[in-house]
């Protein structure tokens, strides 16, 4: 079932020309996470708080369970909504105690009905001995699984995440996806996750859907976006490519490191480019190479190395952490892949 | 967080340039101060040229001089006395500074007129209490100093304005950075070029923005010139309004006046936007105090000296006076009389008209808040800032001007305690303006969106949320209004119905009938209840935590 | 988005708390008489004698008297008529006289009381009070009743001028107001200023007996001999009594009110030789305000004022002249006829004020 639809949206904000938010359509299934990734200012937090009601689009239509929300001439405020909403600053209520904050949206209820709720909810996160704490006396990820919790709570159709884990350090950030992620599933909750952060986006979305200068430039799941990216933003931004530059031949692909075989459906000798991640590279140390080592990273399990051709390109390539080169060395450098890449006509 | 809200900010800035009904009834509020200011000018304007011809020929070019000579003596004293006490009780071991703090501070619980008038019972020439013991042991005369003219105003008036730079000094010495002077002496700068060449410079804004408040204040000050005989604009307009049938040569000075503090308003509004180089960040610690040595005890002394001035011997003198006052049945009979004249009456006549002031400049003071903070954009902070020109008005001014608008269009308001309360409320609406502001700025938009999410209406939100949350920060702003309303003496005594006593009143009638053991009490009682919101406030102070 | 519900909340509440507010005091604060203004011209011998129990609620006066020399006059009729609440705004008199012509329309004042005449007779040729003689006034002097009468007189006082005994000695005493001119008192003298009903009402008596080129030019005089201008004369007797000045330029009664307190001062009443001026005196006076809320309790005070027993409380406890013929005198005090007078025509006076006002802003009298 679709619980979300987002039609044509665009946002334009007062004094600028550009938009925010441009032309914008997507769906979303019930029990899905979608994430909402890009980098910042890509207007992916402006079309949350459309959906949210939080904003008004200038044009394009918004529909939760099949009834419009937002329209041009329809547009219904954020408490008549049903949506959930977990911040970046987790916006907990100072003057409330952790179970007044989730009791906060439960209205029309019995207080029995409430007390029930709120049980559950503070089990579900694991605050169950913290519920008369107040928000200043609980840590980062307390506040963030309380948020959650407060969120979750009135059962709402959907939930909006506005980059939840930006305020915990990368420890806890780690630990709370996965928590997290727990959590909706077990609720079955739809939900639309804005991150600009990758990783975190491959890990919490079923679909993610890149955005752009205020577009959308794919949506897909995790593998689609990271393999087969289809334009050169996406592959850039989710997949840290570098882009090699190489002719069309009759064969494949003619670059600067060797032959990729790989057949497009491209006229001869047009002028593309390559995505290609580090894992696509391999080297060997050679004093005739075509390349050279300018850098090395250690990063604990490999080696990341780059390199540059002669030509002045520059490529990422790994190696085992074991094996060590020295910078300055002439190596040759090669296309290691065995899975198709991802060309683009330049 | 604040990083947070801030993009919240932005991102509204440019979503919501304009929130009609809240700019409307910020407008409204905005309409309301500006009448009495645009009605002042109108009159000034209006008035027969003859009014204008007689005040150029003889008394504006020397209420000026007057006026401008006073303001500047005053501020510059109050720097150099709040700059230095701040860091005597900032930044050196000075002993007893945690008692100094609170006893530098509180001296904004004694109205000027009322330290004017026990400096003066104590100094003046030949009658004064010091004069008189001088020459009853030397057996005759020793010249002291006279607290009457400039150079008693100026002193007096320093004495009771200086803590505003103080606090603003002593919080902007505490918010210092320790590490910006540690990197001026890494670069060579001995501890003394530190101070001037780096500490003072980082507190300039702040200083330059408490100075030009004091200033404001020198400009509306009416009692303390009067009482010790120094003219300036404000004083001329009292006698101007209290010695004749016609009205045109008060409204042309005081439109004068307005212009001046509204330039001088202007600079504080400008300055008050950067107010601040420096703030308390995270990883802030204090800079070492500075060991005073053998300054130890002349730099105690010294300080002693201040807030014996300015604190101590007003407050001992007032309590001697009550003792006096209590022991005389005579006076007694006169202090406590029944009905309207009586003691309680005056108690609470300024406790209920200050406290209603304080309630509604913080009612009306919300629309313009909010509609600044949650809408910024050029219109609502034109409007935000014009609803703070009360500064600019002094007392004597909005009195003229009430006087005669209320009479013409709320005739029913007239003589009524309430047009008493309107000229405080105008008067003092920038206090609540700014404390509203700065609750609202501490408070992250997306606590009320959140709230939104949770299924409340906006109006909803603001009582369940947002209210109580910025609710100390309106509590602040509230008795602010309060405290210097409790004090507010010109416009009191020119609006007060028959009948309308307020502790401030009194003392000065009283005071200016040479009758002080009379007014002690009242004076007493003034003093310690502005005292308490006072330290309510001080409390919320960084310096007092 | 919205937030502009709220403010439309507050404005609401606001509106309501200054109405509530607005209600409250014209309920208790100024309860309107039942009885219509009296209009009618009441000569003082069908004036009905009104019984002080019958006489309640508010009385509302103006005052330009000083507090403290009203004050035992009005607990005296308070006294007497336990019911009346008064209410008391005391100010300068043309502050009071400008809130009287600002409230014509909407009158809050019963009775005004000044400290000279020029002020009520103005006052009373611009309609702002009613004609009212009290009881007994029939008695006083007719220069001391306005026409039609709308205005009483009080009481008589004098301009004088005193002095600080161990100060100043007798031979070097001033005879003449103009002799505060000589450079010899520079910064000696203490006079109250240009608010000061009965410093308006010498200026202005001056200017009808020696013109007003002299007048300025005796104005200009006691401002280059740098004499302090106090608001009131109560400070002047006290700065003198303490020998903070040699001399004042005062009322006669704020000598003998320094003398009280034990000061070892003296009076001169001057101008008194062949080809002077005269002693200047004035008087006070007080009227019924057209339209006043409480006319009966204004007609008794009116009433108490000028009998026997207020006329006393003004001889006694304030050593002024009473104007009602067979009260007596404070024994310390001179008798009026011992003394030559200036010749002042207040009808003529009061239609001059404005151009006194005129000559103390020209001059810059504080």
């Amino acid at each position: 079932m679709t619980t979300l639809e987002v039609h044509n949206l665009v946002k334009r904000f007062y004094g600028t020309q550009q938009s925010a938010v441009n032309d914008i359509s997507f769906e979303l299934m019930g029990g899905d996470i979608l994430a909402l990734v890009g980098p910042s200012g890509c207007g992916k937090t402006t079309t949350l708080r459309i959906i949210a009601g939080l904003e008004r689009p200038d044009s394009g239509v918004v529909r939760l369970n099949d009834r419009v929300v937002a329209s041009e001439s329809v547009f219904v405020p954020p408490e008549k909504r049903g949506v959930g909403m977990v911040f970046q600053d987790h916006a907990l209520f100072p003057h409330l105690t952790v179970s007044e904050n989730i009791a906060f949206g439960l209205r029309g209820q019995s207080a029995e009905q409430v007390k029930k709720t709120v049980g559950e909810m503070l089990h579900l996160v694991g605050l169950l001995p913290l519920a008369k704490r107040y928000p200043h006396a609980l840590s980062g990820g307390e506040r963030q699984r309380v948020a959650l919790a407060r969120a979750l709570a009135p059962r709402p159709v959907l939930v909006l995440m506005d980059e939840p884990f930006s305020s915990l350090d990368a420890d806890l950030r780690m630990e709370m996806r996965e928590h997290v992620r727990h959590i909706l599933k077990s609720m079955q909750a739809t939900v639309v996750f804005v991150t600009h952060d990758q990783d975190e986006a491959l890990y919490m979305g079923d679909r993610l859907a890149v955005l752009s200068n205020g577009q959308l430039e794919q949506i897909g799941t995790p593998e689609e976006i990271f393999h087969e990216s289809n334009t050169r933003f996406v592959a850039e931004f989710m997949g840290d490519s570098d882009f090699l530059k190489g002719r069309v031949t009759h064969s494949g692909i003619q670059t600067e490191i060797g032959l990729l075989n790989q057949v497009v459906d491209l006229p001869s000798s047009t002028a593309v480019e390559i995505a290609i991640r580090a894992d696509d590279v391999g080297f060997v140390m050679d004093g005739s190479g075509n390349s050279l080592i300018v850098e090395r990273f250690f990063r604990g399990a490999f080696n990341l190395y780059r390199l540059r051709l002669d030509s002045g390109q520059t490529l990422h390539a790994i190696t085992d952490h074991t094996q060590i080169l020295p910078v300055g060395a002439r190596v040759r450098a090669f296309i290691s892949a065995e899975h198709p890449l991802t060309i683009f006509s330049s | 967080m604040a990083t947070h809200a801030h993009r919240f900010n932005l991102l509204r800035l440019r979503s919501n340039p304009i929130s009609p009904r809240l700019a409307i009834a910020a407008g409204l509020v905005a309409i309301f101060v500006a009448v009495p200011l645009v009605y002042i000018f109108i009159r000034a304007l209006g008035a027969e040229p003859d009014a204008w011809q007689r005040l150029f020929q003889s008394r504006i070019w020397k209420l000026l001089a007057n006026t401008l000579l006073l303001v500047v003596a005053v501020t510059s004293g109050a720097m150099l006395t709040g700059v230095s006490m701040a860091w005597f009780t900032e930044r050196t071991d000075l002993p007893g500074k945690k008692i100094f703090r609170w006893m530098l501070a509180m001296p904004l619980a004694i109205p000027a007129y009322i330290g004017g008038i026990v400096h003066l019972a104590l100094l003046r020439p030949r009658g004064g209490y010091i004069p008189q013991a001088l020459e009853s042991i030397f057996g005759q005369p020793i010249f002291t100093p006279s607290p009457l003219g400039f150079y008693g105003a100026a002193f007096i008036l320093t004495l009771f304005t200086y803590p505003y730079v103080y606090l603003l000094s002593a919080a902007s010495f505490r918010s210092l950075h320790a590490s910006l002077e540690e990197a001026a002496r890494t670069f060579g700068r001995s501890p003394l070029q530190t101070l001037f060449q780096v500490t003072l410079p980082a507190l300039r804004p702040g200083l330059a923005a408490g100075a030009l408040l004091v200033a404001l204040d020198i400009l509306a000050e009416y009692g303390t010139v009067a009482l010790l005989r120094y003219e300036t604009f404000s004083s001329a307009i009292f006698v101007q309004l209290s010695g004749r049938y016609d009205r045109s040569a008060a409204s042309v000075l005081s439109g004068i006046l307005v212009v001046l503090a509204i330039l001088i308003l202007w600079g504080e509004l400008r300055l008050q936007g950067q107010a601040r180089f420096t703030q308390m960040e995270s990883n802030w610690r204090p800079a070492p105090p500075l060991a005073l040595g053998k300054w130890r005890l002349p730099a105690f002394f010294l300080v002693l000296g201040v807030v014996s001035a300015s604190l101590l011997v007003p407050v001992v003198v007032l309590a001697v006076w009550s003792i006096q006052a209590f022991l005389d049945p005579q006076t007694m009979a006169a202090v406590f009389r029944t009905g309207s004249q009586g003691f309680g009456s005056y108690v609470w006549n300024s406790l209920w008209s200050s406290g209603l002031a304080a309630l509604m400049a913080v009612l009306l003071s919300l629309p313009v808040a909010l509609n600044s903070v949650r809408y910024p954009n050029r219109f609502s902070r034109f409007i935000s800032r014009f609803c703070q020109v009360g500064y600019a008005i002094p007392g004597v001014v909005i009195a003229l001007s009430l006087v005669l608008l209320v009479n013409r269009l709320l005739p029913f308001l007239y003589a009524t305690p309430f047009v008493v309360v309107i000229a405080y409320v105008l008067r003092h609406m920038p206090q609540a303006v700014r404390a509203s502001e700065s609750a609202l700025n501490q408070l992250s938009p997306s606590m009320e969106e959140a709230s939104r999410t949770l299924g409340r209406t906006s109006v909803q939100t603001f009582i369940q949320v947002t209210l109580p949350l910025i609710l100390p920060g309106l509590l602040a702003g509230g008795s602010l209004v309060f405290l210097t309303s409790l004090k507010e003496l010109p416009a009191t005594l020119l609006l007060r119905p028959a009948g309308f006593d307020t502790l401030a009143v009194r003392v000065w009638m009283w005071a200016a009938d040479g009758f002080y053991t009379q007014a002690a009490p009242a004076a007493l009682f003034l003093v310690l209840a502005s005292a308490l919101p006072l330290y309510f406030l001080l409390r919320r102070e960084q310096i007092f935590k | 988005m919205s937030k502009f519900n709220i403010s439309f909340v507050f404005l609401v509440i606001m509106l309501l708390v200054s109405a509530c507010g607005g209600a409250a005091p014209a309920a208790t604060e100024a309860p309107v008489s039942t009885e219509e203004p009296s209009v009618s011209v009441l000569p003082a011998t069908e004036a009905p004698a009104i019984e002080s129990a019958d006489v309640s609620g508010q009385l509302v006066i103006y005052s330009g008297r000083a507090e403290p020399l009203l004050q035992p006059v009005i607990d005296a009729f308070k006294a007497k008529y336990p019911n009346v609440e008064v209410l008391l705004k005391a100010g300068s008199n043309s502050e009071l006289a400008n809130a009287l012509i600002e409230e014509g329309a909407n009158p809050q004042a019963d009775v005004f009381i000044t400290t000279e005449l020029f002020t009520v007779q103005s006052l009373a040729q611009q309609g702002v009070f009613q004609s009212y003689l009290p009881a007994g006034a029939d008695q006083l002097p007719a220069e001391f009743i306005g026409a039609d009468n709308l205005w009483t007189g009080l009481t008589r006082r004098a301009r004088v001028i005193m002095y600080n005994a161990d100060l100043v000695s007798q031979e070097e005493l001033p005879t003449s107001i103009f002799d505060l001119t000589d450079p010899k008192w520079k910064e000696q003298i203490a006079a109250a200023g240009s608010t000061n009903g009965s410093m308006q009402a010498q200026i202005a008596a001056l200017r009808q007996l020696i013109g007003e080129e002299e007048t300025q030019a005796w104005l200009n005089g006691l401002i280059t001999n740098e004499v302090t201008f106090f608001g009131g004369h109560t400070d002047v007797r006290k700065a003198v009594g303490a020998g903070e000045f040699k001399l004042g330029l005062v009322n006669h009664y704020y000598y003998h009110l320094q003398k009280a307190e034990g000061s070892n001062v003296g009076i001169i009443y001057p101008d008194q030789g062949e080809g002077q001026i005269g002693l200047i005196t004035n008087a006070t006076a007080a009227a019924v305000v057209n339209g006043a809320p409480h006319v009966d309790a204004a007609q008794a005070f009116m009433d108490f004022l000028v009998s026997p027993e207020g006329q006393k409380l003004f001889a006694e406890q304030n050593y002024e002249y009473p104007l009602l013929p067979g009260v007596e005198l404070h024994p310390d005090v001179q008798p009026l006829d011992e003394f030559r007078f200036a010749d002042v025509n207040v009808v003529e006076a009061a239609q001059d004020f404005e151009a006194t006002f005129d000559l103390m802003e020209t001059v810059g009298l504080p």
